[in-house]
């Protein structure tokens, strides 16, 4: 019998690689892909990251009686009507046109059952939306699709979206197959196209103008709701002071790992940075600002689990938006339907496939057949049952830290794990009690 | 008529006071002495007539719905954003970004407008007396632009659908932009939109439209995408 030969991968052209190149030779452009990034070196993440509970030095909370609290207050800083929910976590901003009908009303029906918001997106306003959410976002984004005063009007906060983490500095996409009749009709498009949307803002630029801009929305509505801004995680010390002092009453930050419905797979992989650096840095920028608790802070990208959303907590954040994982519970990625994950060249637990419109689950589709597989009602239970699962991870985590209350989690209550997320999030490093680095500004506690 | 002096008044007293005239029956406005205030007029939705007698910011007009708005000066950055309908007319010139995406009604700039004119419009019409800027019309979606004076560089550039007339010049084209006959039905629009505004129609128009070679990516014609992707 003769020997099996060695089989030996270079790691400059991997399989992946390989594949990359000649899928480009056939397209003859980049890449486009949905999900979020696929990158084979891990970022360093929140699971870098460890709570240290109460032992002798600190007393927990008794789960059975002790309330831990987490009703949460967003946009307290101008508004006169700010939001509160009763979860730290929201449901965050996902277009009709990325998202099947039934997907957009599953998600605003289990944000009204968890007692949190769901969010617009780059499309404009589904009433059914309206209808079903207690608490609803609308997005303003440089495309402006769908803008409509009157559904800016009936909104419970404004997000004025700068860019988003799958794709800082550069607009949105939605590919022909899910530029339906409809979807065209409320976008102003042609039917077909493969929609590409502005980067920028029609009318304004940079910071100054923000601020223009941020008092316009304030004033169509009257100064009664939050208005947010939202940025990809870039530059985000310096981007969240200047979103903060031109008059954001909530920043949102969306790190390196933020989902999307269809973004260039090489901004997915190579732009922005991680979520974990996102807070980090977004926290520094508030308390330098002297608006650290004044102008709240959500955090996105790749917020998987109440683990996940207690640390970004612990670390500065005042709430965590959730989209891919809103949309796991949904059933993305679940071994159904296999044979239709394997059409469109993707296999159950390792689909990105958003952009080629013909999700085997009926999430990120136009096509009235595959809809129908996402049932609304048991979607929306799906999806409110993993929220309040998320919640009672992060009680169950913040009661162990002795807090009564989730948003009463600190630095102080994590160890980092690798020294690189030690210098990243300023936390001590396990068995040294030494933190190696910090953000930019970082400074001890002591020193603060 | 109602006045509304603006002296000593932000922006915000400004419209709480409009609003408040409105909710209270009142159908004409004038505006006095806005002093290049910013979002002067912003989101009103009754169909009721506005004055600014002077020049306003930015955003004047933006996100409405059924007024008429008239600037007796110029106006800065963004003026009728987004607007549904109305009209919404300034005497003298517009900023950059004159009526971006607005989605139905009419703007009209009697001087001339800066860059970036009808931006991401997704209806309604455009009608500048004077010259237009800088990528007049960029990523227009649907409605129409009128020029009656020149265009600078980029005009129209990555159209996906609409009408843009141009009675002067036309400095060059932007990607996609491409000239087309115009019909004796765009004759007839021309005519009756600008008598409305008591204009004068130049001798003769030119027509530009989407080339619609950006709708679907074609990797052949990469000349073309090489700009816009
Ligand atoms: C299918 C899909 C569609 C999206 N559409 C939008 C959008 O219309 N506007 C926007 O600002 N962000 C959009 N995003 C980004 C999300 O708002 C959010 O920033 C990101 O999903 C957060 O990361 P996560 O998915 O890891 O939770 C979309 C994301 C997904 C997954
Ligand atoms: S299952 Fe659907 S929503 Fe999930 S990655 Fe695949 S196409 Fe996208």
């Amino acid at each position: 019998m003769s020997e099996r030969p060695v089989v030996r991968h270079s790691t400059t052209w991997k399989p992946e690689t390989i594949e990359d190149i000649q899928a480009k030779a056939d397209l003859g452009r980049y890449r486009i892909r949905g999900f979020s990034a696929l990158r084979d070196r891990p970022l360093p993440s929140f699971d870098d990251l460890t709570f240290v509970p109460c032992t002798l030095s600190r007393i927990p909370l008794e789960g059975y009686r002790e309330k831990c609290s987490t009703r949460t207050v967003l946009g307290t800083r101008f508004a006169k009507k700010p939001i509160e929910i009763d979860i730290p976590i929201m449901v965050t901003g996902m277009s009709y046109g990325a998202l099947s009908y039934n997907a957009k009303v599953a998600l605003a029906k289990a944000a009204a059952r968890a007692g949190t918001s769901t969010t617009t997106g780059d499309g404009g306003m589904l009433a059914a939306e309206r209808e079903h959410s207690d608490i609803l976002i609308y997005e303003v984004l440089p495309s402006r699709y769908g803008i409509n005063v009157h559904h800016l009007r009936q909104a419970n906060a404004i997000e004025l979206t700068v860019g988003q983490g799958a794709k800082p500095g550069t607009g949105g996409l939605l590919l022909e197959s899910k530029v339906s009749d409809e979807i065209a009709e409320l976008r102003d498009l042609p039917p077909g196209v493969d929609q590409r949307s502005p980067c920028r803002h029609p009318d304004w630029f940079g910071p100054d103008d923000m601020l223009t801009k941020i008092e316009e929305l304030r004033e169509a509505t009257d100064w009664q709701v939050p208005i947010f801004v939202k940025m990809g995680a870039s530059r985000v010390y310096d981007d969240v002071k200047l979103a903060a002092k031109a008059g954001a009453d909530v920043v949102v930050v969306d790190g390196m790992e933020g989902g999307t419905g269809a973004s260039p797979d090489i901004l997915l992989d190579h732009t922005g940075i991680p979520t974990l650096a996102a807070v980090s840095e977004a926290r520094v920028a508030l308390e330098e600002c002297g608006l650290y608790g004044t102008v709240q802070l959500i955090i996105a990208g790749g917020i998987h689990s109440g683990t996940a959303a207690a640390k970004a907590l612990a670390l500065g954040a005042d709430a965590v938006y959730m989209g891919t994982a809103a949309l796991i519970a949904l059933n993305c990625n679940k071994p159904l339907y296999v044979d239709d994950y394997q059409a469109i060249g993707a296999e159950p637990y390792a689909c990105h496939h958003c952009h080629t419109g013909r999700c085997p689950v009926g999430i990120t589709t136009q096509d009235p057949e595959l809809m129908k597989r996402l049932d609304i009602d048991a979607g929306a239970e799906r999806v409110g049952n993993f929220f309040n699962a998320a919640t009672l991870e992060i009680q169950m985590l913040a009661r162990s830290c002795g807090k009564s209350d989730v948003h009463a989690l600190e630095p102080e209550d994590l160890r980092a794990l690798t020294l690189e997320s030690s210098m990243i999030a300023g936390i001590p490093l396990v068995g040294t009690n030494v933190v190696f680095g910090g953000g930019p500004g970082w400074k001890p506690s002591s020193e603060r | 008529m109602k006045d509304i002096d603006c002296t000593g008044k932000t922006s915000r007293a400004i419209n709480q006071e409009i609003r408040h005239h409105i909710q209270a029956g009142e159908t004409e406005l004038r505006v006095q002495h806005p002093q290049a205030r910013h979002n002067l007029g912003v989101a009103i939705l009754q169909p009721v007539s506005l004055t600014m007698s002077g020049s306003v910011g930015y955003y004047c007009g933006g996100l409405i719905d059924g007024p008429r708005i008239e600037v007796q000066g110029s106006c800065g950055w963004g003026l009728a954003e987004s607007m549904l309908n109305g009209v919404v007319i300034v005497n003298q010139n517009a900023g950059n970004s004159v009526a971006a995406s607005i989605r139905g009604g009419t703007v009209v700039v009697r001087g001339s407008a800066s860059s970036r004119a009808g931006i991401a419009m997704k209806g309604g019409t455009l009608i500048v007396q004077g010259n237009s800027g800088y990528m007049t019309g960029f990523m227009m979606q649907k409605g129409a632009i009128i020029v009656c004076g020149d265009t600078a560089e980029a005009l129209g550039d990555s159209m996906y659908e609409g009408r843009i007339f141009v009675g002067g010049r036309i400095a060059d084209l932007g990607n996609d932009a491409v000239m087309a006959e115009v019909t004796d039905q765009d004759q007839e629009f021309l005519a009756t939109t600008l008598a409305q505004y008591d204009i004068a129609a130049p001798a003769s128009f030119q027509k530009v439209v989407s080339g619609r070679r950006l709708w679907q990516f074609d990797k052949k014609d990469f000349d073309t995408w090489r700009e816009a992707l």
